[in-house]
């Protein structure tokens, strides 16, 4: 065999095939879309069987294993739960989870699996929602992302549920201060990667707003064991408070750092700061507590959802009881909170599509963008979408750590918001 | 005859691909044959020459970000940023290869480890390039009148072609190129002493081989294929940071290598399917239940079953795949 | 000043937690040649292995912390008879992707078993400390650098005093020799990679210390330690131990006096950048030997 040569022949033949094209768009729309009466169906929606099929692309290995996991079960409690009361005005709705290990690759490719038999999507995670928005925003499937960064406001297929790091962060030291009344040093810890960059934006347009003394910006790396550094040079600033925006497996060295170093500030931890095993061996209220329990009292939490069981919060209630019956191992966790909210905001998106009569991507997408407000029961703050888009929610919930009440958490004002908060451009 | 016959009916089976698989399929098909592009570069440099890297990924890297630079800050065509971010790897290949002559085995591993972390470093803090922690965007493959974006679709007599065949038919024009190539330099005086450098590299040199020539030779060439398959990986992935460029990616290829075969021609596309389609294959087993007993999830002993399956894999049959298809046949390397 | 030394002394305290890691890698490299990419997962099946004897089933923390070396000794011994003994003869890198392999199942295993949530250690000292002249002490890191210099020292007295020590030396010189001679090979090599997982677990204890946590990325910190050995040279278990405190150090004052034109975070790569220029005086590290090569 002469290579050489089949090689040359082979590249002639396919120019003289290619010769003469280019590529074309596809035609998207005419993809499986049917009417049924007078409902119009697309991806995902079985009308003879009543049933809407909704996508979960989620972290259930891998390093957010420990948030993912809390995740699906709260959509699953969510829906089954739901299904159990007679669906959508009849319709049921059908969970379908893959786990991507919160890799951006395996993302894409489970998204291809399920793309195209899914009406809706539930995306985990900033790098692997952000590797198939290209394709999901092209095809206009709404994705409700696992991530509060603020870029995905600016995106009208993207259904955040949450208000994005930096408002939080915003809000909570607006609070802290005072409106800027109180003169205190305010220093930041922040995981050295995009969710701590926008933590970190938060900051700034609050320094800037308010002129506090900036004690200084530490970063770490995911993965660090010391933190001696940053806390020295933190307490050596004199912060009077911190921001910590970190995930828990840093929060408690730093935090617990610092107490043997004899620097108590203020905590502020953003809310993926934070999780409940923190506090005692395994996040329930019985449990031994942890040697970093005692620093984190009376600490910050700027919590993505209320604490378990608040009576302050109407939808508690159901929320509790629908994971007592439908999730019975899961512990209280504000992971799973979150994506019960997310369940509901599901709902009603796809319910008032039902009642427009259009179930296809175009239809979903209207009813997302025409929502308005939505009332998530006192789970989590409200959100609003728009056809402008813009931040779904621009109120923190602003809790503070309390190790005798069950999560933990305590709520300090359900929905505190600010001007410094409502300035914050997240497009920059 | 029968062998031709063979290769002829893989080739053609090779070509058919994206006509029979779905999507999802496909598209792990796809990251398959881009990562083989890599795979076959570090089968020269550790399968030929013996020389063990565990810096592939900032190869990976560098194509990726050569490619970001020329193809979507500057728009030029992927006619021009492809094989540019081949050169530029390339040259970076070649400035690590001296450094394999003073170092030699674990030490060279480690080192090159080294360039995996500093490299990280770099790109983590170089934000203009790499968009920093928060990554960045990379281009879709244009070439003249041929977009490659998500929903184009090229119309070709009766077939239709969308952007995952796009991506697969180009990564495997480039593997078929690359694969061509080390094949081919096997039987030149460069693949002999490279060959000479991995079995005795003090009676080479000692013989007359200029190992400093080889060593460099070999790490441009690892280079520049892993730069061609990292700037194709993002393109299609459409969005990396950072930390994309990480130790477990080079173990990935290292692993690709072993477990395709050594220093074989078909080994890097065989151990590029093990390695990287495994897991994805794993979890969809079509028997397994969703929920194993006791909640644990089958991704999760999938992951052990990947672990458990390379180690198996090394024990049993260390020429890897190609040594088990080719069995009965002593294989002179 | 006493900031410096508070940081010297964290340094000190997390090189200790290294030493141990780099002495493991030194020990399996000395007689096998091999570098054991599986020694950051068995650091976390060791911290995890203490936690569920002390916490889950009760035992008294000495005890726990006891049982789980042995156990830890004991799969290190079966992972070289079971598996490693079937590859003698192979190039090294198989060897070495066999225990990136084990390794990978190793730290999934632990996942699945345990959960992904951090758990308690069960260590008595938690979070208590004193102060010795304006430099805070947790007494589980004084606790950690007293049992690694009380390890390494039992380590050295083993090595050049007693006959198994003097195998493990033989075999690792030459082994077709040592064999000749009567030694038995296969449990020298058995008892070296028990000998690497009892260290692991002492490693895994203090580094899942407060204020740390028993918890899924544990084993990442084994990769901090790879600088470690070759600075002190591969097969080298004494410049493990130089290696190990030195990059400890190196990595803790580098986070406290880097400036910031190094870019955000250089402590992380500064032991790597220490290793390379240490590597391009003494291709060898400090104190390992220039293999003797035969045509």
């Amino acid at each position: 065999m002469r290579p050489s040569i089949l090689a040359v022949a082979a590249v002639a033949a396919t120019s003289l095939a290619l010769g003469a094209c280019g590529t074309g768009d596809a035609d998207e729309t005419s993809s499986g879309n049917a009417a049924s009466g007078s409902l119009k169906t697309g991806p995902g929606v079985d009308a003879e069987t009543k049933t809407i099929r909704v996508g979960d692309l989620n972290a259930l290995s891998g390093p957010a294993a420990a948030l993912g996991k809390p995740v699906v079960a709260g959509h699953q409690a969510y829906f089954e739960a739901l299904n159990a009361r007679g669906g959508i005005d009849g319709w049921k709705v059908e969970l379908a989870v893959e786990d991507t290990g919160y890799q951006p690759q395996q993302h894409v490719q489970a998204y291809n699996a399920l793309k195209n038999d899914i009406a809706i999507l539930n995306s985990f995670g900033s790098p692997t929602t952000k590797a198939i928005q290209p394709q999901f925003q092209r095809e206009k499937l709404v994705t409700i992302p696992a991530s509060f960064d603020s870029i995905w406001g600016t995106d009208p297929t993207v259904a955040p549920v949450g208000t994005p790091y930096s408002i939080d962060v915003a809000n909570a030291l607006d609070f802290a201060t005072d409106g800027g009344a109180k003169k205190l040093s305010v220093g930041i810890i922040y995981q050295n990667d995009e969710y701590g960059a926008d933590g970190l934006r938060g900051f700034e347009a609050a320094q800037q707003a308010f002129g506090f003394a900036d004690a200084g910006r530490q970063s770490y790396k995911p993965g660090d064991t010391d933190f001696t550094a940053q806390v020295q040079k933190l307490k050596a600033a004199g912060a009077d408070a911190v921001v910590v925006t970190a995930l828990p497996s840093a929060t408690g060295p730093i935090v617990g750092t610092a107490a043997t170093l004899g620097f108590t500030p203020q905590w502020i931890l953003q809310g993926p700061s934070y999780i409940e095993q923190l506090i005692t061996e395994d996040g329930t209220s019985g449990a031994k507590p942890t040697p970093v329990a005692a620093a984190l009292k009376g600490a910050i939490v700027t919590s993505f959802s209320a604490p378990w069981a608040s009576q302050e919060a109407p939808g508690m209630e159901q929320l509790v009881a629908d994971q007592k019956q439908y999730a019975p191992d899961q512990t209280p966790s504000i992971y799973f909170a979150l994506a019960y909210s997310q369940g509901m905001v599901v709902e009603q998106i796809l319910r008032k599509a039902i009642e427009s009569g259009d179930l296809t991507r175009d239809g979903i997408l209207a009813a997302k963008e025409n929502l308005g407000e939505v009332d998530l029961g006192g789970i989590t703050p409200a959100v609003t979408y728009t056809p402008e888009g813009g931040p779904p929610s621009r109120q923190t919930l602003i809790t503070e750590i309390d190790p005798s009440v069950p999560g933990f958490l305590k709520v300090v004002e359900p929905a505190h918001s600010s001007t410094v908060a409502d300035t914050i451009d997240i497009a920059a | 005859m029968r062998r031709r016959l063979l290769l002829i009916a893989v080739v053609l089976l090779t070509l058919a691909l994206p006509f029979q698989l779905g999507t999802s399929a496909l598209t792990t098909a796809t990251f398959v044959v881009i990562a083989a592009i890599g795979a076959t570069g570090l089968n020269v440099l550790t399968g030929y020459a013996g020389q063990i890297s565990l810096g592939h990924a900032f190869f990976l890297a560098v194509g990726a970000y050569t490619g970001a630079k020329l193809g979507e800050d500057l728009g030029w065509s992927a006619a021009l940023w492809i094989p540019a971010a081949g050169v530029v790897a390339g040259v970076c290949g070649a400035l690590v290869g001296p450094l394999a002559l003073r170092l030699s085995g674990l030490y060279l591993a480690i080192v090159t480890l080294a360039l995996v972390f500093v490299g990280q470093h770099v790109f983590f803090n170089a934000e203009s390039l790499t968009g920093g922690p928060q990554g960045r965007t990379f281009p879709p493959v244009v070439i003249g009148p041929f977009d490659f974006s998500a929903g184009q679709v090229l119309h070709l007599g009766g077939l239709r072609i969308d952007h995952n065949g796009l991506y697969y038919y180009l990564a495997l024009a480039l593997l078929a190129g690359a694969t061509a190539w080390a094949w081919n330099v096997r039987r030149t005086r460069t693949g002999r002493a490279m060959v000479a450098v991995r079995e005795r590299e003090l009676a080479a040199s000692v013989m007359g081989v200029d190992i400093r020539r080889v060593k460099v030779a070999a790490f441009t060439a690892a280079a520049f294929m892993a730069g061609v398959s990292g700037a194709l990986y993002v393109s299609y992935l459409s969005f990396a940071q950072p930390g994309e460029w990480s130790l477990l990616l080079s173990i990935q290829f290292v692993a690709a290598v072993i477990v395709g075969g050594m220093g074989t021609v078909a080994g890097p596309l065989l151990g590029s399917a093990v390695v990287f389609a495994l897991p994805t294959l794993l979890k969809n087993l079509p028997f397994l239940p969703e929920e194993a007993a006791g909640g644990v999830s089958v991704s999760d002993l999938s992951s052990i079953a990947y672990g458990l399956l390379i180690v198996a894999f090394l024990v049993l049959q260390p020429r890897g795949l190609v040594g088990l298809v080719n069995q009965p046949k002593e294989a002179h390397s | 000043m006493t900031e410096f030394l508070q940081l010297l002394f964290q340094g000190v305290s997390l090189g200790a937690t290294y030493a141990l890691v780099a002495l493991g890698f030194a020990v399996v490299y000395r007689s096998s040649g091999v570098i054991n990419f599986a020694q950051g997962a068995m650091l976390l099946l060791g911290a995890y292995a203490i936690s569920w004897l002390a916490v889950d089933l009760g035992l008294a923390f000495a005890l726990a912390v006891v049982a789980a070396t042995v156990m830890l000794a004991l799969g290190g011994a079966a992972l070289h008879m079971l598996v490693l003994r079937r590859v003698v003869g192979q190039p090294t890198f198989v060897l070495v992707m066999i225990t990136i392999g084990v390794g990978i199942a190793v730290t999934h295993g632990v996942e699945v078993a345990f959960g992904p949530d951090r758990r308690l250690l069960g260590d008595p000292w938690g979070s208590s400390a004193f102060e010795v002249g304006g430099v805070t002490i947790n007494t589980v890191k004084v606790w950690g650098i007293a049992i690694t210099a009380l390890a390494l020292a039992a380590y050295f007295a083993f090595d050049r005093y007693t006959r198994w020590g003097l195998a493990m030396q033989a075999t690792a010189a030459d082994e077709e020799a040592t064999l000749s001679v009567g030694v038995p090979v296969r449990r020298v090599h058995a008892a070296t990679w028990a000998l690497a997982g009892a260290l692991a677990t002492l490693g895994g204890l203090f580094l899942a210390g407060f204020p740390g946590a028993p918890q899924p990325a544990l084993g990442d910190a084994a990769l901090r330690a790879f600088p470690a050995i070759v600075v002190g040279g591969l097969g080298s278990p004494f410049g493990a131990v130089v290696g190990g405190v030195l990059i400890g150090v190196v990595e803790v004052l580098t986070s406290g006096y880097a400036p910031e034109s190094l870019g955000m975070n250089f402590y992380a790569v500064a032991p790597y950048i220490a290793m390379i220029a240490i590597l391009l005086v003494r291709p060898y590290g400090l104190f390992g030997a220039r293999p003797v090569e035969r045509v």
